[in-house]
C-alpha cells in the first residue's frame, strides 16, 4: 500500500515534471548584437514588447564598442559562431558578411512591402539580387543652424544659394564664423558634399552615373564640384586641420553659425541646450526642388548558422512592421527605414518631410564596393578642391578614373 | 673506480641543471610560437589567396604581392607612405635622437640640477602615447589650440597655422610630438653609455689638448658605439612601424594628402578597412605585412651586424 | 724642464679640507714623490697640478709662470694614470700621436716622435696594435709614452705601477728612474708605496689628511723623520715605538722611563719637562747582537724568520709591547727563547708629546 501510493506520487511528480519543463523547452533564447550601446536601454523595452506576444522567444541583447564591432562580429562569424540576430551595416560593409555567406537570405521570408526600393538597394547582395537584412533607418544630410546666431547677425535662413552666400557673408561681417565645418576628417567634407551637390547636379544624375549612361566627369557634377569650393573662405580658420569633434565644439559652443552634417547629431544639440533649426541644402536657384542625400544606417540580419532560424526570423520579421517603426522614431529618434510610421517627434516629422525629395547619397550607396572607394577618391578630391590645389574638373577626373580602374 | 664515480655525478649535476634551465625556458617560447609564430605563418599563408570579404577565395601565389609592388594604385600608395617612413627614421635620427645626444652628453658633465632633468626628460616617455597624441592634437587645434593661441597671444598671427591640415606641416608637427614623447629614453642610454665610459679617458684627452667638442667626437662618441647600435635599430624599428602617433593625430588614411601616410597605416586600412576606405581585404593586407617584416627584419640584422662592428671594448 | 711651485695651496669638495696650505718648491729635473696612506690628499695634489681640479686657494706655478687659472693642455704638463687610460679604439701610434695631432702638428712630425719615443720604451713592433692586446707592462709603457711623446715641461704620475705584478712593478721602477736620468725633466710621481718612494725619489713629500708632514731627501726622512708620523711610514718593516714618560728634565738632556726598556738618558732636552708623555723609537735594523750598547729591548720570542742572509724576530717585552728586531745575517732563536737586543742612542728617535722629533745629540 505505501509502496504504491509512492509510486503515484513519483508517476505525478514525473508529470508535473514534464508539464512545467515543456515550455521551458521551448522557450527559444535568442543573442542579439549591436554597435548601438547608448541604446541599449530603447532596445530592450521594444525587445519587450516584440517578447509579450512571442513568450516562447527570450532575446538578448548585446552591444558591442562600435569601432570594435565589425571586428568582433566577422571574428566571431568567421568561428562558425556569433548571434542569432544580427545589427548590421549597410551597402559594401554588409556585403563583406554577406558575400561570405555568414547570413540568410530573407526574401519570400520577410513582407518587405513597407520598406521602399530604394532603401533595400542597401541590404542587398549585388551578386545574387537577394536581401539579406531589414532596412532599419535612415541618415539624412542636413544644414543645421544656429538659430540666436542668426537673429543676431539679422539673417534668414536662406532657400537658394545665392541666399546662403549672402548670409554667410553677412555672418562674417557680424564677426561670426559661418560654417562649422573643417577638412581635417575626411568623412565629414563628403558629408557636407550631401547637402550642397545633389541640388546642382539634379535629381537624374543619381541614375545616370549608376547605370553608366555618363560619369563624374559630367558636366553636372564639374559645377556641383565648383560650388564645394566655394565653401573654403565661410569655414573656421585653418579649417585644413579642423576635425569632426573641432566642428562639433565650434557649432555647440556658439562659435560658428552653421554645421553640415548628418541628422544623428540632433540629440547632440539638445544635450547641448542650442536653439537650432536645420534645412534641407540651398537650391540652386529660386524655385528648384531643395534634395536631401539619404542612405541607409544599417539593418537586422539572421545568421545563417544559427540553430533557431525560426525564431530569429519571427523577429526579423517584426522588423519590418511599421509599429517597430514607430518604437524606433518614438523611442529612439531614428528616422526608420519601414514607412507608415508617425513620429512624435517634431524634428522626425521635419526630416520625413525632408525626405520627401530625396537623393541617395552617392559614394555611399553606390560606389562603396570596390577599391579605392569613391568616398576616399571623392574625399581626396574634396580636400584639394577647398585647399585650391586642384581644379573641379580635376577633381572629377581624378574621382571617374579612380573607379574606372580598381585593383 | 672512485675517480669515475666523481665524473659520473658532476656529468648528472649539469645535465640536470640544463635540463632545469630548459624547462623554465619552454613556457616562454611556446608563448611566442603560439602568439609570434603562427600568426606571421598564417599571414604569409592569407597572403597568397585572393580573398572577398571574409571569404577566403582562391589560391593565387604571388599576385597580392605584385599587386602592391607594381599595381597602379596599391604601389602608388606603398612607395609614398614608405618615403614618408624614411622621412620619419632620418628625422627622428637627427632630431630626437640628435637631441637626446646634446642633453645626455650636458647631462654627463653632472650638472646642478642633475636628477631632476633626469626626471623631467623621461617623463613624457612613461605617458601612454595615446594620451600624449590626443594631447597634442588638440594643443595643434587651429581653434582652440595653445600653440596657436600663443603664437597669436605674440604676436605671430601669421604663424598660427593649421599645422596638422597642411601637407607640408603635418608630418613634420606630428615628428616633433613623436620626438617629445620619446627623446628621454634614447638621452638616457646615451648618458649610462657615457657613464660607462672611465674618466680617465676623457681627462686623459684634456690633458692632451682636446677640445670639449674633440672629445666629444672623438672619444666619448665611439666609446659609446654599443647605445648607438641599439637606439638605432630601435629607432629604425620603430620608424617602420610608426602608426600611433599619426593614427591619433591625423587619422587612418594619412591626411592631409597621403602626406602623413605610414606603412602601418596603409597596411591598417588595407587589412582592415576603414569607414570611408571600404572592406577589408586580407590578402593584400597580410602581402604588406609580410613585406614590411621582411624589409625591417633584414635591413634590423645588417644595421646591427654594421654598427656592432664599430663598438670596441673598453679596457 | 722647469721648477714648480706651490704656494699656500687649499682644495675643497664642499666642506671637506682635501689639501690644507701646501707650500712646495719643485726644482727642475728632480724626481720627485708624494706619499702617503690613502685618502691623504695625494692624488688630489697632482691633479690640482695637472689641472684636472681646480684650487679652491693658492698658487701654482711652472716654469715660473702662473697657471692654477689656465686648462690642464696649456701647463705644459703630462699624466701618466693609474689605469694608463689608453684610448681603446686607438692603436699604440694614435695613443701616443694624440697630442700632438689635437695640436695640429704635421703629420711626418708626428710619425717621427712616436717612433722616437717607442724605440726608447722598445714598443715598435705593437705600434699598430690596440692596447687590448697588449700586456700590463707593455700599456704601462704605452701610457710613459704618449707623456714623452709631448715633450712636457713635467711629468707626472698617478700609481703608475700598482696594477702591475710584484716582478714586473720592481723592473719597471728601474726602468723609470732611468728614463728619469736620460730625459732629465722634472717628474712628480704619486704612490702610497714607500719601497717606491725610497728607491725612486730625489725628494719625497709625505702627506698625511691634506698637510704636508715632511719634505726631504729619502734618507734624510729615513734618518731623521720630523715627526711620529713620517717615522712609522717610512721604513719597513715599521719602526718600533716605545712609550713612556719623561722622569727629570735638565739643561743636558732628559732622563727617560720606558716601560719595556727601562731608564734612559736622553743627551739632549728640547723644550720637554718631567711629566711629559714620550714615544722612543727604535728601526729594527737597528738592533745590534755585539758591543756595549746604549740601551737594551728583553722579551719572549713568538716568532723567527730566518732567511740566511737576514733574521726578522718579533719579540714579546714584559708589559707587553711587540717589537721587531732586522739582523743581517742568521741569529738563531725560536719561540720561547728569552733574547735581548741592544741599541745606540744615535740610532734612537725621540718625540715629545706633540709627537714633533726631539733633536738628539747631534741636533
Amino acid at each position: 500500500m505505501k509502496r504504491s501510493i509512492s509510486i503515484t506520487a513519483k508517476a505525478a511528480l514525473v508529470a508535473t515534471g514534464l508539464a512545467v519543463a515543456a515550455p521551458a523547452a521551448a522557450q527559444t533564447n535568442l543573442d542579439f548584437w549591436s554597435w548601438r550601446q547608448e541604446d541599449a536601454k530603447a532596445y530592450n523595452e521594444i525587445i519587450a514588447e516584440f517578447e509579450k506576444t512571442h513568450p516562447d522567444i527570450n532575446i538578448t541583447y548585446t552591444a558591442h564598442e562600435a569601432k570594435a564591432y565589425n571586428t568582433i562580429l566577422t571574428t566571431a562569424l568567421a568561428g562558425g559562431a556569433g548571434p542569432d540576430i544580427i545589427h548590421t551595416r549597410a551597402y559594401g560593409s554588409l556585403e563583406n558578411i554577406s558575400g561570405a555567406g555568414y547570413l540568410e537570405p530573407l526574401d519570400g521570408k520577410v513582407d518587405f512591402s513597407h520598406i521602399p526600393e530604394s532603401l533595400l538597394r542597401g541590404t542587398t547582395l549585388r551578386a545574387d539580387g537577394k536581401v539579406y537584412s531589414v532596412p532599419f533607418a535612415t541618415q539624412t544630410v542636413l544644414v543645421y543652424y544656429n538659430k540666436d546666431l542668426f537673429d543676431k547677425a539679422g539673417v534668414t535662413p536662406p532657400e537658394t544659394w545665392d541666399e546662403f552666400k549672402q548670409v554667410t557673408d553677412k555672418l562674417k561681417e557680424a564677426g561670426i564664423t559661418p560654417l562649422a565645418n573643417g577638412i581635417a576628417d575626411g568623412w565629414t567634407i563628403e558629408v557636407a558634399s550631401g547637402a550642397i551637390m545633389p541640388n546642382f547636379y539634379g535629381e537624374s544624375f543619381f541614375g545616370d552615373v549608376t547605370s553608366g549612361k555618363t560619369t563624374f566627369e559630367d558636366p553636372r557634377y564639374v559645377a556641383a564640384l565648383g560650388k564645394m569650393a566655394e565653401l573654403a573662405p565661410y569655414m573656421p580658420t585653418g579649417f585644413e586641420a579642423v576635425d569632426y569633434a573641432t566642428m562639433k565644439a565650434l557649432f555647440t559652443s556658439g562659435s560658428a553659425a552653421m554645421f553640415i552634417g548628418g541628422s544623428w547629431e540632433i540629440p547632440a544639440w539638445r544635450e547641448a541646450g542650442l536653439n537650432f533649426g536645420f534645412m534641407a541644402g540651398p537650391a540652386a536657384k529660386a524655385g528648384d526642388t531643395r534634395m536631401v542625400a539619404t542612405w541607409l544606417d544599417g539593418g537586422y540580419a539572421v545568421n545563417a548558422a544559427s540553430p533557431n532560424k525560426e525564431a530569429a526570423l519571427e523577429f526579423i520579421r517584426f522588423t519590418a512592421t511599421p509599429e517597430f517603426a514607430q518604437m524606433l522614431a518614438d523611442k529612439l529618434n531614428n528616422v526608420p527605414a519601414v514607412q507608415g510610421a508617425t513620429p512624435k517627434d517634431e524634428a522626425l516629422q521635419q526630416i520625413i518631410k525632408l525626405q520627401e525629395h530625396q537623393t541617395p547619397y552617392i559614394m555611399l550607396v553606390a560606389f562603396r564596393y570596390q577599391k579605392p572607394t569613391g568616398s576616399t577618391l571623392l574625399q581626396d578630391g574634396l580636400k584639394k578642391l577647398l585647399t585650391g590645389q586642384a581644379t573641379p574638373e580635376e577633381v572629377a577626373k581624378a574621382v571617374a578614373d579612380g573607379l574606372a580602374s580598381p585593383e | 673506480m672512485e675517480a669515475v664515480d666523481f665524473e659520473r655525478a658532476k656529468a648528472i649535476r649539469q645535465r640536470n641543471l640544463r635540463l632545469w634551465l630548459a624547462f623554465l625556458l619552454a613556457p616562454p617560447a611556446l608563448v611566442l610560437i603560439i602568439f609570434v609564430f603562427i600568426p606571421m605563418v598564417s599571414a604569409v599563408l592569407y597572403s597568397l589567396y585572393e580573398w572577398d570579404g571574409l571569404a577566403r577565395g582562391e589560391f593565387i601565389g604571388l599576385r597580392n604581392f605584385y599587386d602592391i609592388l607594381f599595381g597602379p594604385r596599391l604601389s602608388a600608395e606603398l612607395f609614398n607612405a614608405f618615403w614618408n617612413n624614411v622621412k620619419v627614421f632620418v628625422t627622428l635620427m637627427i632630431v630626437q635622437n640628435g637631441y637626446a645626444l646634446v642633453l645626455a652628453m650636458l647631462l654627463a658633465r653632472n650638472p646642478r640640477g642633475y636628477r631632476f632633468y633626469q626626471v623631467v626628460f623621461f617623463l613624457p616617455v612613461i605617458l601612454s602615447t595615446v594620451i600624449i597624441g590626443f594631447q597634442w592634437k588638440l594643443f595643434l587645434n587651429p581653434v582652440f589650440g595653445l600653440v596657436n593661441k600663443a603664437l597669436i597671444y605674440f604676436g605671430l598671427s601669421d604663424w598660427a597655422l593649421p599645422w596638422l591640415g597642411l601637407p607640408e606641416t603635418a608630418l613634420p608637427a606630428m615628428l616633433l610630438v613623436n620626438s617629445w614623447h620619446w627623446f628621454g629614453f634614447p638621452t638616457l642610454v646615451f648618458l649610462a653609455a657615457i657613464h660607462r665610459i672611465p674618466t680617465d679617458f676623457i681627462e686623459a684627452a684634456r690633458l692632451d689638448g682636446a677640445s670639449e667638442w674633440r672629445i666629444a667626437r672623438e672619444i666619448i662618441w665611439p666609446l659609446m658605439a654599443p647605445a648607438v647600435t641599439i637606439i638605432v635599430v630601435l629607432t629604425f624599428i620603430g620608424s617602420f612601424n610608426w602608426f600611433e602617433i599619426p593614427y591619433i593625430m591625423n587619422g587612418l588614411e594619412g591626411s592631409p594628402e597621403g602626406s602623413t601616410d605610414m606603412l602601418g597605416l596603409l597596411f591598417y586600412r588595407t587589412a582592415f578597412g576603414s569607414v570611408s576606405v571600404g572592406t577589408s581585404d586580407f590578402g593584400h593586407g597580410s602581402a604588406l605585412a609580410v613585406l614590411m617584416f621582411i624589409f625591417i627584419f633584414v635591413f634590423s640584422i645588417l644595421a646591427t651586424k654594421y654598427l656592432t662592428s664599430r663598438e670596441v671594448e673598453m679596457s | 724642464m722647469a721648477n714648480v711651485e706651490l704656494r699656500a695651496v687649499d682644495k675643497s669638495f664642499g666642506r671637506v679640507d682635501v689639501i690644507r696650505n701646501v707650500n712646495l718648491d719643485i726644482r727642475d729635473g728632480e724626481f720627485v714623490v708624494f706619499v702617503g696612506p690613502s685618502g691623504c690628499g695625494k692624488s688630489t695634489l697632482l691633479r690640482l697640478v695637472a689641472g684636472l681640479e681646480d684650487l679652491t686657494d693658492g698658487e701654482i706655478h711652472i716654469d715660473g709662470q702662473r697657471v692654477d687659472h689656465l686648462a690642464p693642455s696649456r701647463r705644459g704638463v703630462a699624466m701618466v694614470f693609474q689605469s694608463y687610460a689608453l684610448y681603446p679604439h686607438f692603436t699604440v701610434r694614435e695613443n701616443m700621436g694624440y697630442a700632438l695631432r689635437v695640436a695640429g702638428e704635421d703629420k711626418a712630425e708626428i710619425a717621427r716622435k712616436v717612433e722616437a719615443a717607442a724605440d726608447v720604451l722598445q714598443l715598435t713592433e705593437y705600434l699598430d696594435r690596440k692596447p687590448k692586446a697588449l700586456s700590463g707592462g707593455q700599456r704601462q709603457r704605452v701610457a710613459i709614452g704618449r707623456a714623452i711623446v709631448r715633450d712636457p715641461k713635467v711629468f707626472l704620475f698617478d700609481e703608475p705601477l700598482s696594477n702591475l705584478d710584484a716582478k714586473l712593478r720592481v723592473q719597471m721602477r728601474i726602468e723609470l728612474t732611468k728614463l728619469h736620468g736620460k730625459l732629465g725633466a722634472t717628474m712628480i710621481y704619486v704612490t702610497h708605496d714607500q719601497v717606491e718612494a725610497m728607491t725612486m725619489a730625489d725628494k719625497i713629500v709625505v702627506l698625511r689628511d691634506g698637510v704636508v708632514e715632511q719634505v726631504g731627501p729619502p734618507l734624510e726622512l729615513y734618518n731623521r723623520p720630523a715627526n711620529l708620523f713620517v717615522a712609522g711610514f717610512i721604513g719597513s718593516p715599521a719602526m718600533n715605538m716605545f712609550e713612556g714618560s719623561v722622569v727629570e728634565a735638565g739643561a743636558d738632556g732628559l732622563v727617560l722611563d720606558l716601560p719595556g726598556v727601562g731608564r734612559l738618558s736622553w743627551p739632549a732636552s728640547g723644550t720637554l719637562k718631567a711629566g711629559d708623555k714620550v714615544h722612543f723609537g727604535i728601526r729594527p735594523e737597528h738592533f745590534i747582537r755585539e758591543g756595549e750598547p746604549d740601551g737594551k729591548v728583553a722579551g719572549e720570542v713568538y716568532a723567527a724568520e730566518r732567511l740566511g742572509g737576514e733574521t726578522y724576530i718579533y719579540l714579546n717585552t714584559e708589559n707587553g709591547s711587540e717589537v721587531t728586531v732586522h739582523a743581517s745575517g742568521d741569529w738563531a732563536a725560536r719561540p720561547g727563547d728569552r733574547l735581548e737586543a741592544g741599541f745606540m742612542l744615535e740610532n734612537a728617535h725621540l718625540f715629545g708629546p706633540d709627537g714633533q722629533a726631539v733633536p738628539g745629540r747631534e741636533g
